[in-house]
């Protein structure tokens, strides 16, 4: 029995061919192919082919998993994969997580944020901002006034 | 370039991050973030509950599920915080049922909570889960019996060491019926007798739970019922552990204990006879903690205990235990991490049991991993502390209580300066310490020179001269809690330091000699500190300069001054509209 397979269409224009099982990974997609709106290929004009590329890899293995027995052994395997997948540079993350909250896809979300959350923990508020590049828009008083209550109340 | 997310994906970002000192860091990062790490903080901890106001923790987090919070200092244990000085939870409850209606965990410690505050939370809360009440007073067991009645989704109800006015064990019967989710029940603390088939049948309705202790009135020809009905039991605290001439009970005892696999730790044990301890020998083997403060035990019956336990972390126990029972425990559990050695005639000035420096020493000997201590005893040396201190660099807590103030080394009669000094020398990590025996400025040196880690501080006739004090508050870095009685330390290092108190959680000074003036100078120089004078024979209106006060709790706050102060408190701010004289 041949898989049934969807055309998907990048931002930069590249198409991609990929099958339904692995599609539908994305809630995003699966609604739009109930919905009948896929004829002709579904545009994706939030997502690079390059992204979009890492995200079918992800899916893949995700539907490749779900075929095998649950065991320790798979469980480990699964983590390995999932943390060689996201040896990547930190733009990349952040193109993971958009495409990832774009396309809905629940599990490739959690794996991308949980990333970020551990990027997070145990730093300090200067080394969260360069480690993002985020501007600090805080006046030293507001500053001052925030680190206060902070160390005050809630320590 | 900038990484920019969509604030649903930072919220989601940040449902992975529930630390307090991570989420504190994120608040800092920028207004967004701030925003964003507000409206999803879930968990909050108050470790004073007057250093904020319900106010000001509602205005901020809109939408808390969990709040753990800390009222009187810690030396209300001992009976120094007069009664009537606050700590109440009431405004708090009454505030949060309004702003959280999902509110699921409370954890209080030190508090005032009255049968009101418990009717008000088992009214508002419709997923109320948690209650953990620690040291706290002032309610009945009507209000526990509203929460049980209540709190259907109820998991933790556990009470640790409350007065609690006891009118009736009637209370517990109040589950209901449809009520299968405790995860722990704690009721050690009550007097009263529950209804023993109400409470077998609320545990065997309760697959999940783990943790169990019961009050003394629990005989123990109830406990082999209990336990049946709660094999998968990680925790369990006795009732009544006594039974004389009961072949038959010892046999069902050893059985259902036998079937419970998973037990770690135990407690209870009062009027313990120890033959009846040997039915759980079989479980000793997992055993990782034991308290055993209410079992009085001679020597032997609790060395024989402890043989059994080789994969004990956690000991507490009392005094019979001696140095020949130590002396095992130190030979037998090497994994020991906290030891509590508490006295069994603490009023007694003439030791009535042979526990002394030796039997801490040859623990921190034989036991590489102890970290925490509380040892009371009636005798030390230097060189006990020295050894202590060489045997083990990982201590963190380290609280010794010789029980007669201003004992010096018995052998050398010297102070026990060095002692110490060699503690905090060694013990680079230590977070708590508590000195006793006789002091001079010199180990408040030491103290300062090296407790670069100390988090929390507690003296007690200690010292000679302002000095000391002075050591300390500029010394200890890390220094959140400092608690002083009985120590010749007045007003001068206060003022010399009061920057450092701003970097304090909190500072209780009693029977010390610092001065009314100081208090008030104190109260002006730092305005946003609570400088609060006690004094329960009460204070007239206008007080001398140079009158010594009898307790001084000093603490940084948010909120700005209390207005539920009783009259023997008087607020030392700036605004204030009292004269002095």
């Amino acid at each position: 029995m041949s898989s049934k397979k969807i055309t998907l269409k990048s931002s930069d224009g590249e198409t991609l061919e990929v099958e339904v099982a692995i599609a539908v990974q994305s809630q995003t997609i699966k609604h739009m192919i109930e919905d009948d709106c896929a004829d002709g290929g579904i545009p994706l004009p939030n997502v690079t082919s390059k992204i979009l590329a890492k995200v079918i890899e992800y899916c893949k293995k995700h539907v490749e998993n779900s075929k095998k027995e649950d065991s320790i052994e798979e469980e480990d395997e699964l983590k390995e994969w999932e943390c060689n997948f996201l040896q990547v540079d930190q733009q990349i993350l952040c193109d993971l997580i958009h495409a990832a909250n774009y396309l809905n896809i629940k599990s490739l979300l959690d794996l991308t944020c949980r990333r970020v959350a551990d990027m997070i923990k145990g730093k300090t508020p200067e080394e969260i901002r360069r480690t993002f590049n985020i501007k600090n828009d805080f006046t030293p008083e507001e500053e001052e006034e925030v680190r206060r209550e902070n160390k005050w109340a809630l320590e | 370039m900038a990484i920019s997310f969509p604030e649903e994906v930072l919220e989601h970002v940040f449902s992975f991050i529930q630390c307090d000192k991570d989420r504190n860091a994120m608040s800092l990062v920028c207004k967004s973030w701030y925003d964003v790490e507000r409206w999803s903080r879930r968990r909050i901890f108050v470790g004073n509950c007057y250093a904020v106001s319900p106010r000001i923790m509602i205005r901020r987090f809109p939408e808390v599920r969990s709040v753990t919070m800390k009222g009187k200092p810690h030396f209300a244990d001992f009976n120094l915080v007069p009664e009537g000085w606050g700590g109440y939870v009431y405004p708090w409850i009454f505030a949060m049922a309004g702003a959280y209606p999902w509110l699921e965990e409370l954890r209080l410690k030190r508090m005032v909570v009255t049968d009101e505050a418990l009717e008000l939370i088992g009214k508002s809360f419709k997923n109320f889960k948690v209650l953990v009440l620690s040291f706290c007073e002032g309610f009945s067991t009507d209000g526990l019996a509203s929460i049980a009645a209540n709190c259907r989704k109820l998991k933790e109800l556990e009470l640790r060491e409350c007065e609690v006015e006891d009118l009736s064990g009637h209370w517990l019967s109040n589950f209901a019926e449809s009520c299968t989710s405790l995860v722990s029940l704690n009721i050690s603390c009550l007097g009263s007798e529950v209804s023993y088939s109400a409470l077998e049948r609320l545990v065997g309705r309760c697959p999940n739970l783990r943790s169990l202790q019961l009050n003394r009135a629990v005989p123990l020809d109830r406990l082999p019922n209990l336990l049946r009905r709660a094999p998968q039991l990680v925790e369990l605290g006795t009732g009544s552990y006594s039974a004389e001439g009961r072949p038959d009970l010892f046999l069902d005892l050893a059985g259902a204990f036998k079937r419970c696999k998973q037990l770690k730790s135990l407690s209870g044990f009062w009027d313990v006879v120890p033959s009846y301890l040997l039915a759980l020998y079989p479980s000793c083997s997992g055993i990782t903690s034991l308290n055993l403060v209410c079992a009085t035990m001679q020597s032997p019956d609790l060395a024989n205990l402890v043989k059994h336990c080789p994969n004990l972390r956690r000991l507490w126990v009392l005094d019979h235990i001696e140095d020949s029972g130590l002396a095992v425990l130190a030979s037998f559990c090497k994994d020991l991490e906290e030891l509590r050695v508490l006295p069994s005639e603490p009023y007694v000035v003439e030791p009535n049991v042979a526990l002394t420096e030796q039997g801490l020493v040859s623990v921190s000997v034989g036991c590489p991993k102890l970290q925490s201590v509380l040892y009371f005893c009636r005798q030390m040396t230097n060189a006990a502390l020295v050894a202590i201190a060489r045997s083990c660099p990982n201590m963190t807590r380290f609280r010794l209580c010789i029980i007669d103030p201003l004992t010096p080394d018995y052998l050398t009669m010297q102070s026990l300066d060095t002692g110490f000094g060699a503690i905090v020398e060694h013990c680079k990590q230590l977070q708590r310490l508590s000195l006793s025996g006789l002091l001079t400025d010199r180990v408040f040196e030491y103290i300062g020179t090296h407790a670069k880690k100390l988090e929390m501080l507690s003296l007690a006739f200690a010292g000679d001269t302002d000095l000391g004090l002075h050591h300390i508050l500029s010394g200890c870095e890390k220094l959140r809690k400092l608690e002083i009685r009985d120590c010749p330390f007045g007003g001068k290092a206060l003022l010399a330091n009061a920057a450092k108190l701003e970097t304090m959680r909190s500072l209780w000074m009693s029977t010390c000699p610092v001065s009314f003036g100081a208090c008030k100078l104190l109260g002006q120089k730092m305005p946003r500190l609570n400088v609060e004078v006690i004094d329960e024979r009460g204070l007239p209106d206008s007080v001398p300069e140079d009158c010594l006060v009898e307790k001084l709790y000093i603490y940084r706050s948010v909120a700005g001054p209390r207005f539920d102060s009783p009259n023997f408190v008087r607020a030392m701010n700036e605004n204030s509209s009292l004269t002095f004289s």
